[in-house]
């Protein structure tokens, strides 16, 4: 009982990481109705300027994470003005886009690879990870509590950014049409913009939870792969739906992990994700495609 | 021609052959597939099992690892071919990663995460060529079939299709078995390039490489494709000797291409005699198009 509850949390909490990743993906893929592949190399962004920052200037993690979380916002705005614009602009065919992402992503990863090598870091211990007894019933880390909180509080500012503010409403708009959104008055290209930026500052919350997970490497946004299984199964573009995906998927790989065998997460994963697309082929949570277009 | 570029030549050939297959799949049929790495790996794992331990020629192993990838294709497809964009992509990633994870974790067969060393070395240069000449021809023959008729129409308007009676969720089920007997087929080969294989080798990078490859060339064109691969085959080779530059630089190549050319070199014609006579003549009309505004 005490594993399985140990296992339950840190499910929790591995899942709230994913949820912050799959709900920027989920809002990207809302507005533009493609998959953004380079969504990964926002996180390893994030994660290098956090290091970069600590290991600089002191050991002061909230100037370092809200650097991580600009740099990886801003970032995010470049690979959209740089990458993406120029084929927006030119045809409504998303794939050529999802093919610039790859391109973005293996570019980014590969930034790294030649400028900061591609060895494994470890953040400074900045984040507490000593063990904590939960209320008698498990022992976990502090680590896994303080992950869970922070995805909490970010998930729940992006739902008071959407349902309160004025740029909320035109994403709200723009994500039942685009184009009759830019006809109301909103200026679209402001607005994907602000849509990357959102996205890539949540990919750096999760870029810093997982280095300290499981450290920093330039290949660490392959992590997003389980991300984007997560949005699927909740349902491409539903915000809720990617949350609750990426819940279901770090309880289920950690309750794996915890009683069959580590070996057998990733296929757990993948077997998730195909039971729930032949069942409900539009995920969880998902519109219909026909009712999209 | 032995040594580096005897060998450039033959993987060069046996990329090509997963290309086609990634071609007929993603750019004849229209649907976009990030798991065909996983169909490479059931051919070159059968072609190395059925050499090794049966002791089985290495043209009946090929052949047979393209026979059990185009089955494992076609019982693939049928539940999962009735998903639409993103979500067939998404799926299909994941059923890639599922096969290459199966391989990776089934230690009595396949030698798990080690790899599987050993294979006799079968693959030389005019194997490989053979089987790339062979293998473009019958492609050629299918897509300019009805069957690759029905593939176009699937792909253009899937919906218009099906009102004119195609069955179009069969064509897709055909188009997904003959591509993944193509990549099957391919990775016997690299098999019997490399003589050791690893589960590795076969993980989504792989699978992402191939799309790729077939819409950098152009979607929708045969020569396109082999001329993609051939262009992205050599840059990664080219740039070796600086080879933490490599993969910036494809990555790079890969960006600017769909910036500056999204619908890939070729788009959706065929490098044929009259099409490259076609290139200078639209330049000629175009000329004389501007003076005649003048």
């Amino acid at each position: 009982m005490d594993t399985f509850i140990q296992q339950l949390i840190n499910g929790l909490s591995l899942g709230s990481v994913y949820a912050l990743i799959a709900v920027g993906y989920s809002l990207v893929y809302s507005v533009l109705l493609f998959s953004n592949f380079a969504h990964g190399g926002f996180l390893v962004i994030g994660g290098y300027i956090c290091y970069f920052v600590l290991r600089s200037g002191g050991a002061n993690i909230w100037v370092a994470s809200i650097a991580a979380l600009i740099g990886a916002g801003v970032s995010a705005i470049v690979v959209e003005r740089l990458a993406y614009r120029p084929i927006r602009e030119r045809t409504p065919i998303t794939l050529y886009m999802l093919i610039a992402s790859m391109g973005m992503s293996i570019v980014i990863e590969n930034i790294f690879v030649v400028t900061v090598g591609g060895r494994f870091r470890a953040l400074p211990p900045v984040i507490p990870t000593d063990p904590v007894n939960f209320f008698g019933l498990a022992t976990t880390s502090a680590f896994d509590i303080l992950s869970l909180v922070t995805a909490v509080v970010f998930l729940a500012g992006l739902q008071l950014f959407l349902v309160k503010t004025k740029w909320g409403l035109a994403i709200r708009a723009a994500s039942y049409n685009l184009k009759t959104a830019g006809l109301m008055g909103v200026n679209v290209n402001r607005l994907i913009s602000i849509v990357f930026f959102v996205a890539g500052l949540l990919a750096g919350v999760g870029g810093i939870f997982l280095s300290v997970r499981y450290t920093l490497y330039p290949q660490l946004g392959m992590i997003t792969t389980k991300a984007f299984v997560a949005a699927v199964i909740g349902g491409l573009g539903s915000l809720p739906g990617a949350v609750v995906g990426s819940l279901i998927l770090g309880v289920a790989e950690m309750l794996t992990a915890g009683f069959i065998s580590s070996q057998f997460r990733d296929l757990v994963v993948f077997g998730i994700l195909i039971i729930t697309l032949i069942i409900r082929p539009t995920g969880l949570f998902g519109k219909s495609v026909g009712e999209k277009v | 021609m032995e040594g580096y570029a005897g060998g450039i030549i033959t993987l060069l050939a046996i990329n090509c052959i997963a290309a086609l297959g990634v071609s007929l799949f993603t750019g004849f049929t229209g649907v976009f597939t990030l798991g065909h790495a996983g169909y490479m790996a059931i051919g070159a794992y059968t072609a190395a099992i059925l050499t090794v331990e049966y002791g089985v020629h290495y043209v009946l192993a090929i052949i047979a690892g393209g026979i059990l990838a185009m089955v494992f294709a076609y019982l693939i497809g049928i539940p999962t071919l009735k998903l639409v964009g993103d979500y067939y992509a998404i799926a299909s990633l994941g059923l890639g990663e599922a096969i290459r994870l199966i391989i990776e974790n089934w230690n009595s067969v396949t030698r798990g995460a080690r790899g599987y060393p050993g294979i006799e070395g079968f693959t030389t240069m005019p194997v490989a060529i053979g089987f790339l000449l062979i293998m473009t021809i019958g492609m050629f023959f299918i897509v300019y079939s009805s069957y690759g008729r029905a593939f176009k129409a699937c792909r253009d308007d899937y919906v218009a299709a099906s009102l004119l009676g195609f069955n179009t969720a069969h064509y897709r089920v055909l188009s997904l078995a003959i591509s993944g007997f193509y990549c099957g087929v391919s990775g016997a080969l690299l098999a019997g390039f490399m003589s050791f294989i690893q589960p590795v080798m076969f993980d989504m990078a792989k699978s992402t490489e191939l799309v790729s490859i077939v819409v950098f060339g152009g979607l929708g064109s045969m020569s396109g494709c082999l001329l993609g691969t051939t262009i992205l085959t050599l840059v990664t080779e080219l740039f070796r000797p600086i080879s933490q530059y490599r993969m910036l630089v494809y990555g790079l190549v890969l960006v600017l291409v769909m910036v500056l050319r999204p619908e890939g070199i070729m788009g959706t014609s065929e490098l044929t005699a009259s099409y490259i006579k076609g290139l200078f003549k639209k330049k000629k009309k175009t000329d004389t198009a501007e003076e005649g505004a003048r």
